[in-house]
């Protein structure tokens, strides 16, 4: 499965790898990732991410990371992911 | 905000302390926090000074264990930080609140690679609930507060606090910051409604207890729950203590290394009652078959644990201390129909009794251990190392309460006994604290035996010998066809002799009919006392529910070592 996830941050030094080492720690692949820096000083983290196991052993995970302010699923696609597990292996 | 006087940054880290009512620190000194020890030097805030930070860090461990408060420790940068990480990751896989803080190499030169520079806020990452770097001395004692706060808070575990030398040296105005302190989640009505539907749907319910029950603070409302239901019971390893030997419907410790009553009932239930709990791979055996024809009631204040490796069909995020009382209300006008189910799990405890009986003149470890517990005052510790003597130790000594019995759980860390049973003394000074050790275990962190010596503590060591890393070498013996690779230690040195180095009087035995007299001079000697037993090495942990396998297939045997 595919999800986008989207994050809002606090913004600390560190928060990003807070968020990258769990994701990949919690058995979770990146594919795409922006970040931007909102003008209330918070983070906004939005990423897809791959994963045979359900969204929510991510998600629940990282909400519990203390700089994490909010962690939305904003979709989730099987066939989303099949496109993209696809154009990797062509590559 | 209340406002104070001046001080130095280090000064603040010992008032911060203090005002978290932190008696004692268990720690190191090194370059990068010699303002905070200067700051230390003749506060009523004790140090204890290990001999190795690690051993300082698991002393926190076994202070906050048996007494329920946040252990703190202290560490240089560099090494003194990087000999942290064993005991912190011990912290966080037990839940245990623990505030260690390091000190950094100033902040002009963080990332230069600087003398005993590294990046410890990178390394806290995966080993601690969460961690903070001071880089503001304004930011400094908010900091503290919410460390203490965050370990203790929810489900608890370590905070790291790296403070940088020219923050300890920099003046600030102390003033006790206003922090919102979160209350724990109290559980939805509905939630508790849709449990007791389920309670009352059950046949064969039985309770699955885990370390969060003492973390809660939430024994004495679980044992109350029990009361008012005759619901069978089993617990995890951390979870022994919670409920005490001889309650009705009580199996002990479930798992790889549980009782065979235990892991029956489980397997025979029709609805699994997790409390604080997390079905670890030692607890289930094959996770598909754990409990398979069983409702799963889960629980738990951290809701990432919940439908995590099993699925829920009711979950209850909130503090177990409100959770366990409305349920038991939800049940007032409602009858639980248990009588048959309660008459089977007797039959598993009688047909599955421990057997102590051992012919011959060796010493048969599971045996003395029982001996062991019935001697022990009302107010003891047990803490353990890791391996077969840890499992002896659950399996055959019975515990008051979860603080009584101190064992590297989710991280099975050797060398944990030791420290920790230092931590434990310091925390309950009147407490008989026994730390249970093998052979293997003991060396890994011997050199506290100096910290029992420079504080005269009364720790007793019974030391566990049969010159092997038998866990290690029964799995060779039983899964690697007996190809005992470095498992062999018969070239141990002589324990008690070196314990007379500390100022440690002790003594050797060899045979079964001095095990009684040995534990009574043990127990009854002043101070100190390491009893070294030599046991009977042929004897391995049964039963064990092999890797993989499910925990109905628990192997039994007796096999003569070669």
């Amino acid at each position: 499965m595919m999800h986008s996830v989207e994050l809002t941050l606090k913004q600390q030094p560190e928060v990003l790898e807070r968020v990258l080492r769990v994701t990949r720690h919690r058995g979770f692949t990146i594919t795409e990732l922006t970040m931007t820096v909102s003008q209330d000083s918070t983070l906004k983290v939005n990423f897809d991410v791959q994963s045979e196991r359900v969204i929510e052993l991510l998600t629940h995970q990282l909400t519990k990371l203390f700089d994490v302010l909010d962690c939305q699923v904003i979709t989730s696609s099987a066939a989303q992911a099949e496109a993209e597990i696809s154009a990797m292996a062509s590559a | 905000m209340e406002t104070g006087q001046k001080m130095r940054g280090a000064d603040a880290v010992i008032k911060v302390l203090a005002a978290h009512g932190v008696t004692t620190v268990f720690g190191y000194p090194g370059g990068a926090i010699m303002p905070i020890y200067d700051a230390l030097y003749g506060h009523p805030v004790e140090h204890l000074l290990s001999r190795h930070e690690q051993g300082a860090a698991f002393a926190a461990v076994g202070y906050a264990r048996a007494s329920g408060k946040t252990g703190v420790c202290f560490a240089t940068s560099g090494p003194g930080a990087t000999n942290l990480i064993t005991s912190l990751s011990d912290a966080l896989l037990d839940s245990v609140p623990v505030v260690a803080i390091t000190g950094q190499v100033s902040t002009a030169v963080i990332g230069t690679d600087a003398f005993q520079e590294i990046d410890v806020l990178g390394m806290s990452l995966s080993c601690t609930k969460h961690s903070f770097m001071v880089t503001d001395i304004n930011e400094l004692i908010p900091t503290l507060y919410k460390a203490f706060e965050i370990a203790a808070s929810g489900r608890p575990g370590p905070v790291l606090v790296d403070i940088p030398k020219d923050i300890q040296i920099a003046e600030l105005e102390y003033k006790t910051p206003l922090l919102t302190v979160n209350e724990e989640p109290e559980p939805e009505v509905s939630a508790i409604e849709a449990a007791g539907e389920l309670l009352q749907q059950a046949k064969k319910p039985i309770l699955y207890v885990g370390g969060g029950v003492g973390m809660a603070g939430a024994v004495d409302h679980l044992r109350q729950f029990i009361d008012k239901t005759g619901m069978p019971s089993v617990a995890t390893l951390k979870g022994l203590g919670a409920i005490e030997h001889g309650t009705k419907g009580y199996l002990g410790m479930l798992g790889m290394h549980g009782g065979k009553a235990a892991n029956l009932a489980v397997q025979a239930c029709d609805l699994l009652i997790v409390v604080g709990a997390r079905f670890d791979d030692r607890v289930t055996g094959r996770l598909a078959t754990f409990a398979g024809n069983a409702k799963v009631l889960h629980l738990d204040i951290d809701i990432a644990e919940i439908n995590k490796l099993r699925q829920a069909d009711v979950a209850i995020s909130a503090d177990l201390r409100q959770v366990l009382p409305a349920l038991s209300a939800s049940l007032e006008s409602k009858s639980l129909e248990l009588g048959q189910w309660q008459l089977e799990v007797e039959e598993l405890y009688r047909e599955h009794q421990w057997d102590y009986q051992h012919p011959g003149d060796l010493i048969y470890a599971p045996a003395m251990l029982r001996r062991l517990a019935n001697k022990l005052p009302e107010d003891s510790v047990v803490s353990c190392d890791v391996g077969q003597h840890q499992m002896w130790v659950a399996q055959h000594m019975w515990f008051r309460r979860p603080e009584d019995h101190l064992s590297s759980a989710g991280l099975g860390t050797m060398g944990f006994g030791l420290p920790a049973a230092i931590g434990a003394q310091v925390a309950r000074p009147d407490a008989t604290v026994v730390t249970v050790s093998g052979d293997g275990s003991f060396m890994m962190n011997v050199q506290e035996l100096t910290t029992i010596k420079r504080r005269k503590l009364p720790v007793k060591i019974l030391l566990i010998d049969n010159q092997k890393l038998g866990m290690v070498k029964q799995w060779q013996q039983l899964f690697f066809e007996q190809r005992y690779s470095e498992t062999d230690l018969s070239d141990n040195p002589d324990f008690v002799l070196m314990a007379s180095a500390f100022d440690i009087p002790g003594r050797t035995i060899h045979r079964a009919e001095e095990v009684e007299a040995a534990l009574d001079e043990m127990l009854s000697t002043p101070g100190p006392f390491m009893l070294h037993v030599a046991i009977d090495d042929a004897f391995n942990v049964w039963p064990l529910v092999p890797p993989g396998a499910c925990n109905s297939d628990m192997m039994d045997q007796m096999e003569k070592q070669t």
